[in-house]
This record gives structure tokens, C-alpha cells and sequence, in this order.
């Protein structure tokens, strides 16, 4: 498989994952039982977390290996805040007070310190990009995404982008999602919050019986309860899931604070997601946004991940007919760019 | 004098705590819930019917009493540092956990929840969505009134900016103690904060706005300006509420009837930057600057977060420390 097919699966599996997530998005995992049973079929457009991505794939086609912090400030300062003349819509609260910081002629990292939502998944949601770039090497995947994530994040906010870029490196050479994760967690300090999330969702992956389901029915056994569909993948209703997500909601889910956007829960959630999809990229996803909380930037990272460890084809042709242009409703400047065109661009030279 | 300065930190923080808005908020939690349900509607019915008269606390069918002038949230985790200040950090917070009849922070409660699945400080403290809020600053008034160091406290719920508030709070209490002076006090609260923090870069921004402005009052809106982005949906920020105290304490000359009533005007930080001014200040003009009606008010704890605070006086429990 070539680089080109894994950055379109990536970008791909991103823009299909936060599309189908944009409904879920702070839901329970009760609630999104109820309504959608299995939330399998995209119903509309996605949101900030495409248009950010490819805001940032732009960052690196410009700079390459040599982006720094100063390109990305003067970026926002000369391509984002002049296009924000009203409300900014789908922006969190880490783009928002990056703005005011940058607005009031701060510099990185104080532009990322500054606010008081360095630790959102701001970052991890458009990280991808990154590993995209860094095909076998999450180290500078990691590097390379933190002169980004220095000018909106801080502390856990910046890992959580390290740590998805670092994956999507993995999973770009087609590691098997153990190693995926393993290489998350080689780019991030273990005496962290990411680090003891990712641990504990890993953990309660292992010692849950979905997956050892899945690859029973994958190794040909039957199931009871389960049913095998074509192309390996497997149905698990919901009731079969449903002490996973709650062991998986008591592991890492922060209890007393009413948003969702905390960047060490959103990429424990979804690597755990694609460790309970096995790396497809429709058991990954759906699995995803089946958890709630900060769905639809769960779904783009964990369909990034599973996305470059499948290629092009890994994502449902039934998604990637769902994926056009972006609207550039979250980042004007972005308008009209379609995520298979920029992963070529990523692509080219790799 | 000293003893003085120490019962003037301590009331300091309860005059500032009961002269800030949300006060009357934590207070009314001694009401029944359906009296705060009935407050939400009628917030409801402002934005409905666009009237611009807007609902405050109210006592309908409830005693008066809580929704006086006095003290809230900060003054009783104060009192229950003090009461608790020679037992280990982390086993004092373990006995409240579990506990479904107190209020906290964000930073506490994610902190107390830390602490019931195992994760130990400083962990607790920091795999914590609001890590950079001042509620170990509020607790660190006590610290620094003794002379004792905050680290082991603060790290059981908060951490970075949040710690970095405590060891600010702590040091320019115990210099104020010391001294009396607030500019001092202010100078050994920087010498604590690196200016590559946002702590350390708000707290000299926030000084230099308000020497600027040359008082108090007059600071408010440049402190607004420089400080605050109003982006978040919550104001205890240490970044933001301990450089304001500081910036307050010092262009006000450690005076508290100035610089108090000042930080109360900063609407958004004014849950706890007039507590942590209060405490400055108090710190620095003694017990005997307070005014007395504002003592009257604030020394006696109502026990809206701590239940076992109600009643509880805040000077007699200076004297029982000393």
C-alpha cells in the first residue's frame, strides 16, 4: 500500500469519523443507544475538527520538516483572525482564547498558556496530519505537531496531539494497532495524564471479551449472540458492548466538570475504540462514537488511526461518498478544499 | 502585631469572600433545592420575556438569614485548612471523600474522585480539568500565615498554574505578615512565579496595569483588559485571580476597604479575587484596619460547602491555632 493510499485513508477516516460523531457529541452512550441503536450512517456535514485538519496538512505542505511555532502564530494571525468578523462557529475554547492572546500580541507558548484550555483535544483532533507527514516516525510526527499545538494548547493538550500524531506515524507503515498504541505512548512522558488515561483504556480493552468475540468469530468460530458479516468485520450489538463502554466511561470519563473536550480522555476513548475495532475502520468509528462525550473528535481520531492502517479502502464507500468539500463554516480559509486532495499533497514526496 | 496581621488574613479572606456576588449563590445552597429550581426559572422567564430585571437569591418560604452579608465557599475551606493544617495533605482530603453532603470546587471534587479510585497527589492534583484554579491559593492563606510551606497541600488538587497560585498566595501572606507591606508582599509573591508562566506573566502584567491606573478602582477596567479573555465559562483561574489580588493589594497600599471592593467589580473573577485581595490586605493592616461592621458580617461561618463549618467563628478559631 502506498503512502498516498494511507494519507487518503487517514484524512478520510477522519473527516467520516467527526461527520458521524456530530450528533453524538456529548450524548450518553444511553441516549445514543436510544436513538440510533448502532450510530452507523452519516447523517450531515462534519465539523471543526476536518476543517482544522486540513488548516494544519496546509501548515505542513507550506513548511515541511521545518515548521516552527512563529509559522503557525503568523498563520492564525494573517489567514484565520481576519476572517473572523462574527461568531466563530465550531470553535472550542482553546481556538478562542488562542485568538484573544493572539490579538492581544502574545507569542507562543504564551499563546497556549494564556487561556485555561490548554489540555482540550483542540490539538488531537487535527493532529493527524502530522503523522500523516512522518510515514515510521513518531518522534518527529510528535515533534512537528507540538510547534502547533505550542501555540493553542499546553501541558496534557500538547501530549494529546504528541500522541495521535504519533500513532498516525505508526499506522502508517501498517502496524498492527498494539504497536499503534505502543507508539503513542513512546512520544508522550509516562508520569502524565495521557499517558495514565491511554494505560487505563488500554487495559480495559484487554481484559474485555469484545475483542476476544471479534477475533473468535474472525478465527471462524461462531459466537453466540454475534453475527460475522462480510470482510471480517463483525456486528457487536450494543447490549454486547455495553460493559466495555461503561468500564471504559468509569476509567478515564471526568466526573465533575461539564465539558467534554478534555484532550487525555478524548485520545484514551479513541484509541481505545481502535483497539476494540482491531484497526477496521468501520468497527472502529462506529465503536467510537457509540461512547459519547466528545464524539465527533473522537470519531475523526480514531478513523484517522484506523484509516492509515487501512488505506483508501478501509473506509465504507458509503462515508467517503458522504465526504465533500468543507464548507469552511469553522475556518473560512479552508472553504472548498476536499481532504483526498490535500492527503495527496501530504503525500507527494514522501 | 503579628498575631494581629495573622487573625487579618484570615478575617481579611472572609470579609473579601462575603463582599464578592456569588457569595449569596453558595449561601443560598442552605435553602431548599425547589428555592434555587424556582431562581433558574425565573432566569428562564428574563431571557423569555426579554425583561432586563434580573432574579437574585430570594427566600420565599425560607429563613432570611443566608442571604445576609457573609461568608461562603472560600472562608470555610479556610477554616477546614486550619482545622486540619497538622495532618498529612493527602489523608485529610481522603476522610472527605465520599461525602455527598459537601460543595467544592472543580478542582476539589475531580480531586477528591482522584483520590477514591487511588490516584495519589501529586497525580490527584493534576489529572484534573481545572488543575489552574485558586482553590489551593485560598487554602495557602493559611500557609503563609503560619509560615508554613503549601506544596504538600496544593499538589492534592491542583497543579502547574494552580500550584504556582498557592506558593504566590503563601509567600506574599507570609511577607505581608512579616511586614506589613504589600508592595513586599507582591515582590515575594513574584520571586515565586516565572515569568514564562501565565501565572507569572498576568502577575507582573496585572501589576503594571495598575500602577498604571494608580488606584484601585481605576485598575479594574485595564486589569479587565490586560487579564481576562472572557472566552471560559468559569473565573477562579489562579492566573487570573492571584495577579489581580496582588495588583490590587499593592496599588491600594495594602489598604482592604480599597482594594477589596475593587476586585469585586471584576464580575468574572469576583468569587475568589475578593477573597484572595481580602487576605492580602488584611494581612497587611492587621485585624485592627478591618472595619468592624464588615467583621460583624463575615467571622462567623454559614456552613454552605463544610455543614460542620456552620456557626463556627473565624477569630476564635485563630485563637484555638495560637
Amino acid at each position: 500500500m502506498t503512502y498516498r493510499d494511507r494519507a487518503r485513508g487517514c484524512l478520510l477516516g477522519l473527516a467520516a469519523g467527526d461527520a458521524l460523531g456530530a450528533p453524538a457529541e456529548n450524548l450518553t452512550p444511553a441516549e445514543i443507544r436510544r436513538r440510533w441503536g448502532r450510530l452507523t450512517e452519516i447523517e450531515g456535514g462534519g465539523t471543526d475538527d476536518t476543517e482544522y485538519a486540513i488548516f494544519a496538512a496546509s501548515l505542513l505542505v507550506r513548511h515541511g520538516h521545518a515548521l516552527t511555532s512563529a509559522d503557525v502564530a503568523h498563520a492564525y494571525r494573517t489567514e484565520i483572525i481576519p476572517l473572523v468578523t462574527g461568531p466563530m462557529r465550531g470553535a472550542g475554547f482553546s481556538e478562542l482564547g488562542t485568538i484573544e492572546a493572539l490579538r492581544r500580541g502574545l507569542e507562543p507558548p504564551l499563546t497556549g498558556l494564556v487561556h485555561q484550555h490548554g489540555w482540550s483535544d483542540g490539538l488531537a483532533m487535527r493532529a493527524a496530519p502530522y503523522g500523516v507527514f512522518c510515514p515510521g516516525d513518531p518522534a518527529e510526527a510528535a515533534r512537528l505537531v507540538e510547534q502547533d499545538g505550542r501555540v493553542s494548547q499546553s501541558g496534557e493538550g500538547v501530549l494529546g496531539g504528541r500522541a495521535v500524531a504519533g500513532a498516525v506515524a505508526a499506522a502508517m507503515t501498517g502496524a498492527a494497532p498494539q504497536e499503534v498504541v505502543a507508539a503513542a505512548l513512546s512520544v508522550i512522558p509516562a508520569d502524565s495524564w495521557t499517558a495514565r488515561d491511554i494505560v487505563r483504556a488500554r487495559d480495559v480493552v484487554r481484559a474485555s471479551d469484545v475483542v476476544r468475540a471479534r477475533d473468535a468469530v474472525r478465527g471462524g468460530d461462531v459466537v453466540r449472540g454475534r453475527d460475522s458479516v462480510p470482510g471480517g468485520q463483525v456486528a457487536v450489538s450494543g447490549d454486547d458492548e455495553l460493559p466495555v463502554v461503561e468500564a471504559l466511561h468509569q476509567a478515564v470519563v471526568v466526573e465533575h466538570y461539564p465539558w467534554t473536550d478534555v484532550a487525555p480522555e478524548a485520545v484514551a476513548l479513541a484509541l481505545a475504540a481502535y483497539l476494540v475495532g482491531g484497526g477496521d475502520v468501520e468497527t472502529t468509528v462506529t465503536f467510537g462514537v457509540s461512547l459519547g462525550r466528545d464524539a465527533d473528535t473522537i470519531g475523526a481520531i480514531a478513523g484517522a488511526i484506523a484509516g492509515a492502517g487501512q488505506g483508501r479502502d478501509g473506509v465504507p464507500e458509503r462515508w467517503a461518498s458522504r465526504i465533500g468539500p468543507v464548507t469552511g463554516k469553522c475556518l473560512p480559509v479552508v472553504a472548498g478544499r476536499h481532504v483526498l486532495d490535500v492527503a495527496d499533497e501530504l503525500a507527494e514526496g514522501l | 502585631m503579628s498575631g494581629d496581621r495573622i487573625a487579618g488574613a484570615f478575617v481579611g479572606l472572609a470579609v473579601g469572600d462575603a463582599a464578592g456576588w456569588p457569595a449569596a449563590r453558595h449561601r443560598s445552597v442552605l435553602h431548599a433545592p425547589w428555592s434555587r429550581r424556582l431562581l433558574r426559572e425565573l432566569d428562564t422567564f428574563a431571557e423569555e420575556h426579554r425583561v432586563t430585571t434580573l432574579p437574585v437569591p430570594f427566600a420565599l418560604n425560607q429563613p432570611v438569614a443566608p442571604l445576609a452579608v457573609g461568608p461562603s465557599d472560600d472562608a470555610e475551606w479556610l477554616a477546614w485548612t486550619v482545622l486540619t493544617i497538622d495532618r498529612p495533605r493527602a489523608e485529610a482530603f481522603r476522610d472527605l471523600t465520599g461525602r455527598e453532603d459537601i460543595r467544592a470546587r472543580i478542582s476539589v471534587a475531580t480531586a477528591l474522585g482522584n483520590l477514591a479510585k487511588g490516584v495519589e497527589p501529586p497525580a490527584s492534583g493534576h489529572d484534573n480539568p481545572h488543575h489552574f484554579d485558586d482553590a489551593a491559593a485560598v487554602r495557602a492563606v493559611a500557609f503563609g500565615a503560619l509560615g508554613r510551606d503549601p506544596t504538600e497541600d496544593a499538589q492534592v488538587t491542583n497543579a502547574n498554574d494552580g500550584l504556582l497560585g498557592a506558593l504566590a498566595m503563601a509567600a506574599a501572606v507570609a511577607e505581608a505578615v512579616a511586614t506589613g507591606s504589600a508592595a513586599a508582599a507582591a515582590g515575594a509573591a513574584l520571586a515565586v512565579l516565572p515569568p514564562d508562566t501565565a501565572i507569572g506573566h498576568n502577575a507582573r502584567l496585572a501589576l503594571d496595569v495598575a500602577r498604571k491606573a494608580g488606584d484601585p478602582f481605576a485598575a479594574v477596567p485595564a486589569l479587565d483588559a490586560a487579564l481576562l479573555d472572557h472566552v471560559y465559562s468559569y473565573g477562579v483561574g489562579a492566573a487570573q485571580t492571584v495577579p489581580v489580588a496582588l495588583a490590587l493589594a499593592e496599588v491600594a497600599g495594602g489598604s482592604l476597604s480599597a482594594a477589596v471592593p475593587a476586585a469585586a467589580c471584576l464580575a468574572a473573577l469576583a468569587d475568589s479575587a475578593p477573597a484572595l485581595t481580602g487576605a492580602l490586605t488584611g494581612a497587611c493592616g492587621g485585624l485592627d484596619a478591618i472595619p468592624e461592621g464588615w467583621i460583624t458580617s463575615a467571622r462567623t461561618l454559614a456552613g454552605c460547602c463544610l455543614p460542620e463549618m456552620a456557626g463556627k467563628d473565624v477569630i476564635e478559631l485563630m485563637e484555638e491555632l495560637a
